[in-house]
């Protein structure tokens, strides 16, 4: 077993595992953070995204103990029931989640996109959330919800 | 007695209401079946044939065992000893071949993928390394990799008892085939084929199963569309009572019609949790799912058309044969593709149609259910047929149509399959998607777009859809049956309680518009809750577009009673009769006194002195609710209504094909849709949207692909290709909105736009190409297919 710290959404966090253990796993299952879904396990679906150090990453596809020492952040640090973020809430007034099972990698991608381009075109945002995968909305309200995301943006 | 201001007027159905799910699921608090938690959880893992087509010889786990942080490990033959068997409960059908089957294989594998061992373990980690210490002795015999191959003579037999390999063998006849064709001018032969497809939900399947026993209860937590069903399969095979099975079936990352079957897996689940006396839980992994979560879709259809030359079809022959890979599936594999033969008349006056069907065991996953379950097929064959009679008689396809179509009256329109229509004009319809797409000038478009020698195409297409139908005939029981229960509670919040279950089409946001309605109340006063066995008696689940129609229809039927209960005691409490009180704004009224909604619910309970004599206290009403006007079998000739209601869509479609690569990009697609009174219009274009998307996925992205072994070529998102963003299709949508005559006035809405877009796409593609001289047969029009086709064209 592997002591490994890090911070989890600007809190520290130290857990022991096994070399083979994933990121996602860890959050999942030592950590509570279970916002991040398994969707592929395979790195294709998107559905499992987190930030590392401010950039999006699949949480299937690391293993904890390559994230030592660094920033981590699910959707449990991005907002909550009672104080949505500005992207989860276009979500919502677009009706841009169905089964919602993709939305937490969603809106972790999106906000990657608006942290550095807060004003994204419709093939800019098209482009960028191409590894996010949802088979329930047609992709039509999720562009639509971050349009109004980028049209609001300052 | 006071009276409040009344609050603000509730919304009405057919407006827009922020969906009470999304917080939860936005912030990553749903509770999906992977977040359910349990102390002391154990994890199963599932060992898996690596081949196609053998017999066990011996399994030997002894190795496993010895794993640190194994619980057990199981086979097939052990947990046979004690446990009862699947079946179809289908003895009803006497050319259906009766089989049963183990939740593991016991004597024989029939496809990659099949279960053959489980392991239960500390963690799935440990679970999946006790897998490979599992020693298998397979006797590898040749597969049969596609229907063709398993129907001739020398092929390999997956049942040697049965001589062949056809599951079902049906025939069926309606009107007078021969005499259509003896009175044609001409005939039309052409085969249609289907490629192999999965529903693909982004969360597989789960089981999670706790088993008390002390009390002997089972607790399951299960993904399943089909959570009252599935506990009475999870009885059959355990032997526990129903009373003592509780199926959960929590936040589920979308079904699409593979969660409305009685997985194996499912049922593994429940009876390792009563051998290993922990709570133990298995998640579908994605590679499981693409080989053994269901695979849908493939067929080959070859139809002789008999028409008359003014346009008009006469009467039809189909031969289809159906790839139902292995059939240790409830509910059957068969059951798309029986619904396939009855849907191929569509919207059409075609009372003359005979076809024979063999539904083909194969060595691939069974097939199953998915979104719009056997329709596409059979609205993409008469699709086709018209387009491609038009095209031989120089008959345009909007004249085809009309030429053919069901006539307005009377109304219910009777088909030569039984299918008792309820719809609105079709005529109307094509006529209002002509405007809506801008027909007219985008053919003139085309015509230009072709001079300079592109290739544009332009297509339309038109379904009618049996919605909300009866399971009988297709599952040996079940019907089509929804019930409800509705409670106001002494503080005048409501809790309503569904059969149904939501795999994200938002039900609990529709049903308490539903009952916030009739109560004239609040839709934020009341809670939703689905997919719970212990919250309601019984239900039929989410499947084949009825959420709306019968779980609606019974949270008003519900709803109704609950109210009329609170009108007497209003009524009482006024002194006037109940028929003469106002249920409106959270008020019920008379003239202009009016007493507070809440202020009934407390007398009902907390100051019962207030009711009327002889009335029960309490508001609480569990309701069943059956349109009656389904049949659960077919009668003696054949003929058989079963839905409920039927609802209608036309398409149209404008498509390039870039011949250099076999890309097609889709200019423009317009959807006029009829589902009858619409309940909410963003969560109906949501659906309508997801269905395009699939639709344009199964066409233009995905297939599942077996080598001449059976082994799969496609187990992971790496080679089963879904659209993504960029591939989007953006459909301009029209609601016609004819209700029903049903409770609410709902029709089906899940899967319109996935039965008719495949047909409307390929008429598109093929009017596109048709210059090329090529036609458009398959629905499988992905780049390397078309190209092919392309490639192949006839020269000059």
């Amino acid at each position: 077993m592997t002591a490994v710290r890090f911070s989890l959404n600007g809190e520290a966090a130290e857990v022991d595992v096994e070399p083979r253990e994933l990121l996602l796993d860890t959050l999942r299952d030592r950590l509570a953070m279970r916002g991040a879904h398994a969707g592929c396990e395979q790195g294709a679906c998107g559905a499992c995204t987190v930030h590392l150090d401010g950039s999006g990453v699949r949480s299937c596809l690391l293993f904890t103990v390559q994230v030592g020492g660094a920033e981590v952040r699910t959707i449990e640090g991005v907002g909550s029931p009672g104080a949505l973020h500005p992207i989860q809430q276009a979500l919502s007034e677009h009706h841009g989640l169905q089964c919602g099972f993709c939305t937490p990698g969603m809106v972790l991608t999106a906000l990657e996109l608006f942290e550095t381009d807060p004003h994204p075109t419709r093939e800019r945002i098209e482009e960028w959330m191409s590894g996010n995968l949802c088979r329930c909305t047609g992709y039509v309200n999720i562009v639509a919800a971050l349009e109004a995301v980028a049209g609001e943006g300052s | 007695m006071s009276v409040l201001a009344p609050p603000e007027a509730p919304p009405r159905t057919g407006t827009r209401t922020r969906r009470r799910e999304d917080t939860r699921l936005l912030c990553g608090e749903g509770e999906y079946l992977g977040d359910v938690q349990r102390p002391d959880l154990k994890h199963v893992a599932i060992l898996r044939s690596p081949l196609a087509h053998a017999r066990i010889r011996d399994v030997d786990v002894s190795g496993a065992m010895t794993l640190p942080g194994v619980i057990g490990v199981f086979t097939g033959a052990e947990l046979a000893v004690e446990t009862g068997e699947f079946s179809h409960h289908l003895p009803m059908i006497p050319t259906l071949r009766q089989i049963t089957w183990s939740v593991l294989a016991t004597d024989k594998v029939r496809f990659v993928g099949e279960p053959v061992a489980a392991v239960v373990a500390d963690s799935r980690y440990i679970a999946e390394d006790a897998l490979e210490l599992i020693e298998v002795d397979y006797e590898e015999l040749p597969a049969v990799s596609d229907a063709e191959a398993g129907l001739e003579a020398e092929a390999p037999l997956l049942y040697e008892d049965w001589g062949d390999n056809v599951f079902l063998y049906m025939p069926g006849a309606h009107g007078d085939v021969e005499a259509a064709f003896a009175n044609a001018d001409g005939v039309l032969q052409e085969r249609f084929t289907h490629h192999r497809i999965s529903g693909l939900p982004m969360e597989g399947h789960g089981a999670l199963g706790e088993f008390d026993p002390a009390s002997g209860r089972l607790e399951m937590y299960v993904s399943t569309q089909v959570p009252h069903t599935l506990r009475t399969v999870i009885s059959d095979i355990t032997g526990l009572s129903e009373a003592r099975v509780r199926v959960v079936a929590p936040d589920m990352g979308g079904g699409f019609g593979n969660k409305a079957h009685f997985m194996r897996e499912e049922v593994l689940v429940a009876v390792l949790a009563m051998r290993v006396r922990h709570p133990v839980v298995w998640q579908q992994d994605r590679t499981e799912n693409l080989l053994s979560g269901l695979h849908s879709r493939e067929q080959s259809h070859e139809v002789e058309v008999a028409y008359r030359d003014d346009g008009r079809v006469l009467g039809l022959r189909a031969d289809f044969v159906v790839d139902v890979g292995s059939p240790e599936l409830y509910i059957l594999g068969c059951a798309p593709a029986i619904v396939t033969t009855s849907v191929v008349p569509n919207c059409y006056d075609l009372a003359d149609y005979a076809f024979e069907m063999r539904c083909v065991a194969t060595n691939k996953c069974p097939m199953g259910g998915y979104r719009g379950y056997g329709q596409p097929q059979g609205i993409f064959l008469m699709e086709r047929v018209l387009d491609l009679v038009g095209e031989r008689l120089g008959i345009d396809p909007v004249t085809m149509r009309r030429l053919n179509m069901i006539p307005d009256e009377p109304r219910p329109y009777v088909t030569a399959t039984g299918a008792v229509l309820d719809t609105g004009s079709f005529g109307e319809q094509l006529t209002e998607l002509l405007e809506a797409a801008g027909y007219d000038a985008a053919c003139e478009a085309r015509e230009v777009a072709r001079s300079q020698g592109r290739l544009v195409g332009v297509g339309i297409a038109q379904m009618v859809e049996p919605t909300a139908p009866n399971i009988h005939a297709l599952a040996g029981r079940f019907g089509g049956y929804e019930m409800a229960m509705l409670t106001v509670q002494p503080d005048g919040r409501v809790n309503v309680a569904v059969g149904t279950k939501s795999q994200g089409q938002g039900h609990e946001t529709i049903f308490a518009k539903v009952a916030a309605e009739v109560l004239g109340i609040s839709p934020d006063d009341v809670e939703v809750t689905d997919g719970d066995t212990a919250a309601l008696p019984y239900g039929t689940g989410t499947w084949g577009s009825r959420s709306a129609v019968m779980g609606g229809g019974a949270v008003i039927k519900a709803a109704r009673q609950v109210r009329d209960k609170m009108a007497a005691i209003a009524a009482g409490m006024l002194e006037a009769p109940p028929d003469q009180i106002e249920t409106a704004d959270g008020f019920f009224r008379l003239g202009e006194a009016a007493i507070p909604f809440g202020q009934i619910a407390a007398a009902a309970y907390l100051h019962t002195f207030l009711l009327p004599p002889g009335m029960d206290p309490g508001l609480s009403v569990v309701v069943g609710y059956d349109p009656g006007n389904t049949s659960p079998f077919p009668d003696e000739r054949g003929k058989l209504n079963v839905a409920a209601t039927y609802s209608t869509a036309a398409a149209a479609a404008v498509v390039e094909v870039t011949e250099a690569t076999g890309v097609v990009t889709v200019h423009d697609l317009t959807i006029v849709h009829d589902c009858g009174t619409v309940i909410d219009n963003v969560i109906l274009d949501g659906q309508i949207h997801g269905a395009v998307a699939q639709a344009v996925g199964q066409t233009f992205f995905e297939e599942i692909c077996y080598d001449e072994n059976g082994q799969p070529q496609t187990s992971t998102l790496l080679d089963y290709m879904i659209p993504t963003f960029g591939d989007a299709v953006r459909p301009r949508i029209v609601h016609r909105e004819t209700p029903s005559e049903l409770l609410g006035g709902f029709r089906g809405a899940g899967e319109g736009a996935i039965i008719v877009t495949p047909a409307v796409l390929a008429a598109a593609v093929h009017d596109a190409v048709a210059p090329l001289g090529v036609a458009i047969t398959q629905s499988n029009l992905s780049p390397p297919r078309l190209r092919a086709l392309l490639r192949g064209r006839p020269a000059g």
